[in-house]
């Protein structure tokens, strides 16, 4: 008994030793920028004075809250957030679907699909800003041979955000689609000749076979998808700045512009802050909610 | 219930594949039929085929006497129990059992009554609630079973359902299913490959190789008359002795049939069908039940001397691994009482019941017909 204890013990040692260097960079570059971040969102840290001398509790959180451009720029970026991963969740599973049926050529499709997911986001903003310039671009140019009025892509308050979104599941979509064909291919085959005998037809086999098999892959595809939509920030700098006026202002940009262009990193840190939580939140809801399903 | 008719069935996959060739058998309406075959002999996929898992290249499939090639599985009124179960693995018991008849619209109540009526049948009621992962092999089985029985169907289709289960398990589940089907008295369509099950359960086996059927008839019929050396070598364990040989005219009618320096006489009264066969090579086959210790117990007892390599005790009896006629013989394999002692080297004195003998066309390995023997 004694024994196998100290075997115990030793093996824990031995397990803590080997992930020490892993987990002391873990710290050195994740945990202590965020209690770093956490530190600065209660003083009044700015660019101009950058120190610490002035603790000011919540009042950066108050006033974060209390900035109706915050507000929107939540709001905006939910609405963005809903859009893209809704879209290119439909739209993912779809691709996948289909090419979980398809027996030749798959390697060259995996390729083609994965083209978009290399490319760095800039590069892709770049690539798109040409594409959809309002005179000079293609997109405009295949229009009008269509005998459709050239739009405004970028310039226009209303479509700007829906441009974004567009670009966002141009560049996303895959994603899905390889996350989603991965899990698909995974699926045992079995139960599917149960059901068909049982009296399932595709789309009931999709239902109660595929969809229930598929939910921890789902969760977990839509939550991976979710925080990096949350966290868009290059398409924006790259594409819009966040324009035109605010109309695709989205929660990491403007907390950017607030440190860096109006140089109040308390504030910053705070709205961080408030934006990490809100994350969190919404990463617990899910994973509950999805682990009630299976 | 119905009967299953198959005919000039075949199977050839895109690749070219041709897994199943010209079947042709009648299942008759109740009938406990077994395909056995060893693997890859196109067994599942007929099974697979009659329940519509897969396409029918050409031929024609019969369930009663409806023509149901191109109808849809769930049309077909048919169910499976697949070797791994293929239970839906994030159902419970209860709605595994329930599923099917829920997709064909039956009424909550219903199906309620009719799943309890299972569960309390296969001895499954307090696992209801829980999740094919929950479960032990043979519990899957008993969900896997329940599942096809609670749609009371007009046949049941079984892809090797034991083969997963232990040795006891199987036994048990053997027993189980022979009750079961008399019970009930649906048809029955079972694969398997394994011979002890075929000759338990089956009211009818039909062998198959290479996708084709060999031969289909009673346990005991095809074990007493199996109808070349494939069947002969596939039933019982330990199987038939198949010997190469030839046969020799002898006085009075009398053929010696003659395996390396043992000569046994075939009396004229039971060599009436080898005639054909004077001076040609055949294969001679010897069932290892068919060798006794004394002359009286066998009906036609012919002597042979044997020299014994081995014995192996299974307990109610003893396999003897011996040469026939000395050291140098050929190696046969002979069932013997369970106080049989035999040293290594031993020559033991046997007595072989000729009215069993089998003796096949060395070239086309058919089984030469043999006069029963009255």
């Amino acid at each position: 008994m004694n024994q196998s204890l100290t075997i115990e013990a030793a093996n824990r040692r031995f397990g803590w030793f080997m992930s020490a260097p892993s987990l002391a960079l873990l710290f050195a570059v994740i945990l202590f920028p965020v209690f770093w971040a956490l530190f600065t969102s209660v003083h009044d840290y700015t660019l101009i004075t950058p120190n610490f001398d002035n603790f000011t509790g919540a009042a950066n959180y108050v006033e974060a809250v209390n900035t109706p451009e915050f507000r929107h720029s939540l709001l905006l970026t939910t609405m963005f957030v809903a859009g893209v991963v809704a879209i290119e969740f439909v739209l993912g599973f779809i691709v996948a679907l289909m090419l979980n049926s398809v027996e030749r050529f798959k390697p060259i499709y995996y390729g083609i699909l994965l083209c978009p997911l290399l490319m760095n986001p800039v590069i892709v903003g770049l690539i798109w800003r040409m594409f959809l310039h309002p005179s000079l671009g293609i997109v405009n140019y295949l229009l009008s041979v269509a005998g459709v009025e050239p739009v405004n892509w970028l310039g226009s308050t209303k479509v700007a955000i829906w441009t974004i979104i567009m670009v966002d599941i141009w560049h996303q979509v895959s994603f899905m689609i390889v996350l989603l064909l991965a899990g698909l291919s995974a699926l045992p085959k079995e139960p599917y000749e149960a059901a068909r005998v049982d009296g399932a037809g595709t789309i009931r086999a999709f239902l109660h076979i595929t969809l229930p098999l598929m939910g921890p892959v789902i969760m977990v595809t839509l939550l991976i998808r979710l925080i990096f939509a949350v966290k868009t920030y290059d398409l924006v700098y790259i594409m819009t700045r966040g324009g035109p006026g605010t109309s695709t202002d989205f929660i990491s940009y403007f907390i950017y512009r607030t440190a860096f262009v109006s140089l109040n990193i308390g504030e910053a840190s705070a709205m961080s802050a408030i934006l990490l939580s809100l994350i969190l939140l919404l990463t617990g809801y899910l994973y509950r909610y999805m682990r009630t399903l299976t | 219930m119905a009967s299953i008719t198959l005919k000039n069935m075949n199977k050839i996959y895109a690749n070219g594949v041709s897994a199943v060739r010209e079947v042709s058998l009648d299942i008759r309406d109740g009938e406990f039929m077994i395909l056995l075959g060893p693997s890859g002999c196109g067994k599942s996929t007929t099974l697979r085929m009659i329940a519509g898992l897969e396409t029918i290249t050409s031929g024609e499939l019969l369930i009663g006497e409806r023509r149901v090639n191109d109808v849809d599985p769930a049309e077909r009124d048919i169910a499976i129990v697949f070797q791994n179960y293929a239970l839906y693995p994030h159902m419970t018991v209860a709605d595994n059992l329930g599923f099917g008849l829920k997709l064909r619209g039956v009424a909550r109540e219903e199906i309620d009554r009719r799943r309890d009526r299972i569960a309390a049948m296969l001895g499954i009621e307090p696992l209801l609630a829980r999740k094919p992962s929950q479960l032990s092999g043979g519990q899957r089985q008993r969900v896997a079973l329940g599942r096809a029985l609670v749609r009371e169907p007009q046949a049941f289709l079984l892809d090797e359902p034991l083969s997963n289960l232990d040795a006891k398990l199987r036994a048990t589940m053997r027993t189980e299913l022979i009750k079961l089907h008399r019970n009930l008295g649906t048809t029955i369509v079972h694969v398997t490959h394994d011979q002890v099950e075929a000759m338990t359960m089956g009211e009818r086996i039909c062998i198959m190789k290479d996708g084709e059927i060999i031969q289909v008839g009673a346990p005991m019929d095809v074990y007493r008359n199996p109808t070349n050396t494939f069947v002969a070598g596939f039933l019982a364990s330990p199987p038939m002795n198949l010997l190469e040989g030839r046969l020799d005219a002898s006085s009075n009618g009398a053929i010696d049939a003659v395996i390396g320096d043992a000569r046994l006489q075939i009396p004229a009264s039971l060599a009436a069908g080898f005639q054909t066969h004077h001076g040609k090579a055949v294969i001679i086959g010897l069932r290892p039940e068919d060798f006794h210790l004394s002359a009286s117990a066998a009906r036609h007892a012919v002597e042979l001397i044997v020299v014994a390599i081995t014995t192996e005790v299974l307990g109610p009896e003893v396999i003897l691994v011996a040469n026939l006629a000395h050291a140098r013989g050929p190696e046969v394999q002979i069932r013997m009482p369970r106080d049989f002692l035999a040293k290594p080297d031993e020559a033991v004195k046997l007595y072989f019941d000729l009215s069993q003998i089998q003796i096949f066309d060395a070239t086309t390995t058919r089984a030469l017909p043999r006069q029963a023997s009255k």
